[in-house]
């Protein structure tokens, strides 16, 4: 826990950091009155067109979705990349080898049906 | 954090100085940003305020201070106030475990010689080991990783507190774009990650601060006058992982999310002043940390050899200039950081020349770089390494 | 070691407190905003107790991939009306209150009633096998579980072809809005 101690400071210190600019700002800056057209969504200086807030294609969706099961794959391979080695050393490579190997064969497989299937395009 | 009050102060202070070191070099960076896109496309650049325009920045400083305060009418205002403070703490948090210099050991010492005095300090202090990063953490990588898989949360906070759709676009967009090349970037470390077994970042600059060494189908070669860089059997991997970073930054060529033609200013839309400026710094937080991870796994860290090593280092000190106990410890320590930030400039240098050279990419053909020949590139390379690992060294033995 | 349990108990706080106003919140965005520093701070509460690596995953995938798409999914629809129901009077927050509440006392009667079972007193942090490091997580997951290693494969890769199923289905709730 004590080493720890040090990323706790310097989070706070920089959210205090952060906190105390962004309250600069509204001591130190001007003061002018806030009108309704004023404090309209930025559009280029023009009337806003259409709804407040729009319908979001569902690719982004499906992206993260995707992202969240590749990472999870991914971060499977550190402590397998952490050990190669030393299971090469006690000549049990080629096991550690093709336990990767199947694994990755099958997140090669999901990834080119994914790519097949067209769920990875963007028009 | 420390044994005794100077230990914690030191540590205090050093860390605090590294913080700010990131938030200077902002300032510094935008205005050889400046100067260098003016050289690159045959302008002057900010010139006229101060010597070659350098207090122009500061002058941009006061003045984003000094700025009205605007909240859109709409807009989540707590959400909207925090966006562009959580914008700083990955960039922050990331670049204070990277190792600058190599960790400076001091003996005991109850006086402090400063040239013609000395200060004497009554009592003995020491021996301490101050590590010259702002914290160690054992698994460094996989820290940073982390910490810098949430800078999504700042576009996104910014994008939906300003109640704009084009800034709830544009953070839609970024936040994609940075996932789907965490994959790439991710995956390229794991070619490192089998090199070097070890999830430290010291460890892994020790293991480049030596001569070439590799086993050869069972037997062990060394290349002198090789330093033992990642980049050597790593180059593909070092590609992957540049180009992976560039898109995590959000800077051109991957500066979709502010594509003014389309998104007027993406996810910054509605901020201004000392906000819109946290953004940048962390930006370019991000920037600082993506060069000094390619200089650690890639390029020796701050070490060079066979001309700058611990060891060649301290020799110098030592022998060459006939210094003794702590001063080794400290110069020899400073002249290795000096070698970390020459490579680090270098790459800096290189963000910005590439921001000014290369178009913007399209939206479906920044998606296709990422998921359809980024991650196969970098899966290929993975078990490219991992085989040529198993020839090299299970085969013949 | 009382320096030592400080970071933690500031820790466990924060972890409560967030979790807490993650149930309380009316806007399901604030919601998912405060479930993230939860896992952040969850994931510093693992760093603390020598599961470095355990620390890096939960921060890597909870907070940085999981809760990122929660955000985002949260933003892609305008939830005007379910922000109004779930807001609305003293009901709707007893309910809440209620149903946390009940789950917490399923947790706490299901960790209870496990202590028996399980030898927590020998080794506090790692229960069973011990594995401080992550080479040991490593020897531990290709030596002992490589055959659910490869099942948890195939299982991703089911849950890939699911996603992509259901984002090609035309209509769903808010087809029509």
């Amino acid at each position: 826990m004590t080493e720890l101690i040090p990323v706790f400071a310097l989070t706070g210190f920089v959210i205090l950091f952060g906190l105390a600019l962004v309250f600069a700002t509204s001591l130190l800056g001007p003061k002018t009155k806030q009108s309704k057209v004023k404090q309209l969504a930025y559009e280029c200086g023009l009337e806003g067109e259409g709804a407040d807030s729009t319908k979001v294609p569902v690719k982004f969706y499906l992206t993260a979705i995707l992202f969240i099961l590749f990472d999870i794959e991914i971060i499977f391979m550190y402590p397998w990349a952490l050990a190669y080695k030393d299971f090469i050393a006690t000549g049990r490579g080629l096991f550690i080898f093709s336990s990767m190997a199947v694994f990755l064969a099958i997140f090669i497989f999901g990834l080119f049906w994914e790519i097949r299937s067209k769920a990875l395009e963007w028009e | 954090m420390g044994v005794d009050l100077f230990e914690i102060t030191v540590n205090l202070v050093k860390m605090i100085f590294i913080f700010v070191m990131m938030v200077n070099a902002v300032p510094l960076l935008v205005w050889v940003e400046r100067r260098g896109s003016a050289f690159i496309q045959n302008r002057y650049g900010p010139n006229r305020v101060g010597p070659l325009g350098l207090v122009q920045l500061l002058a941009d400083a006061v003045k984003f201070i000094f700025k009205e305060e605007f909240v859109p009418g709409k807009g989540h205002r707590l959400v909207f106030y925090l966006a562009p403070v959580v914008a700083l703490i990955p960039g922050a948090l990331a670049f204070a475990a990277i190792p600058l210099s190599m960790p400076i050991e001091l003996g005991e010492f109850s006086q402090i010689p400063l040239g013609l005095f000395t200060i004497d300090l009554g009592e003995t202090y020491g021996p301490y080991r101050f590590a010259f990063q702002g914290y160690e953490i054992g698994i460094g990588i996989v820290f940073v990783l982390g910490v810098s898989s949430l800078a999504a949360y700042a576009l996104l906070m910014a994008g939906w507190g300003s109640a704009n759709k084009y800034s709830l676009y544009g953070a839609l967009r970024a936040s994609a774009q940075t996932i789907s090349y965490e994959l790439a970037l991710g995956l390229s470390l794991v070619g490192i990650l089998l090199l070097f077994n070890t999830f430290n970042f010291k460890e892994i600059v020790e293991i480049q601060s030596q001569a070439l060494t590799f086993s050869f189908l069972g037997s062990q070669m060394t290349v002198p006058y090789l330093p033992n860089w990642g980049i050597i059997y790593q180059p593909v991997g070092a590609i992957i992982f540049f180009a992976a970073m560039f898109a995590e930054t959000n800077r051109l060529p991957f500066d979709l999310p502010e594509a003014e033609a389309e998104l007027v200013a993406g996810y910054h839309t509605e901020y201004g002043g000392i906000k819109m400026n946290m953004f940048y710094i962390g930006e370019y937080g991000h920037m600082l940390v993506a060069s000094a991870l390619m200089v650690t796994f890639y390029f020796g860290g701050y070490t060079l050899y066979p001309f700058f090593t611990p060891e060649t280092v301290n020799q110098f000190w030592s022998e060459t200039m006939g210094l003794t106990g702590n001063p080794v410890a400290l110069l020899s320590s400073l002249s290795l950081h000096l070698v970390f930030m020459v490579k680090l400039v270098i790459f800096l240098w290189v963000f910005i020349h590439v921001r000014w050279t290369l178009p913007r990419f399209r939206y479906d053909q920044l998606m296709d770089l990422g998921w359809k020949t980024m991650l196969p590139w970098a899966l290929a390379n993975t078990i490219l390494t991992a085989v040529v690992i198993l020839i090299m060294r299970a085969a013949w033995s | 070691m009382l320096g030592a349990a400080i970071p933690f108990y500031i820790l466990s706080f924060l972890v409560l407190f967030f979790a807490y106003k993650t149930i309380t919140s009316p806007n399901p965005i604030h919601c998912a905003l405060h479930l993230a520093i939860t896992m952040i701070n969850l994931a510093f509460i693992f760093f603390g107790l020598n599961s470095p690596f355990i620390g890096g995953v939960q921060l890597v995938v909870y907070a940085g991939a999981v809760m990122v798409l929660f955000v985002m999914v949260l933003m892609l629809f305008d939830l005007k009306t379910e922000v109004r129901a779930f807001s609305r009077g003293l009901f709707s927050s007893f309910l809440k209150v209620a149903s946390s509440g009940f789950l917490a006392g399923i947790l706490i009667v299901g960790v209870l009633m496990s202590t028996d079972m399980l030898d927590v007193t020998s080794d506090s942090v790692g229960v069973g096998v011990k594995a401080t490091s992550s080479t040991d997580i490593a020897l531990l997951l290709f030596n002992q579980y490589v055959f659910a290693f490869e099942v948890l494969g195939l299982l991703l890769l089911l849950v890939a072809v699911g996603a992509v199923a259901v984002s090609r289905i035309p209509g769903g709730t808010h087809a029509n809005d």
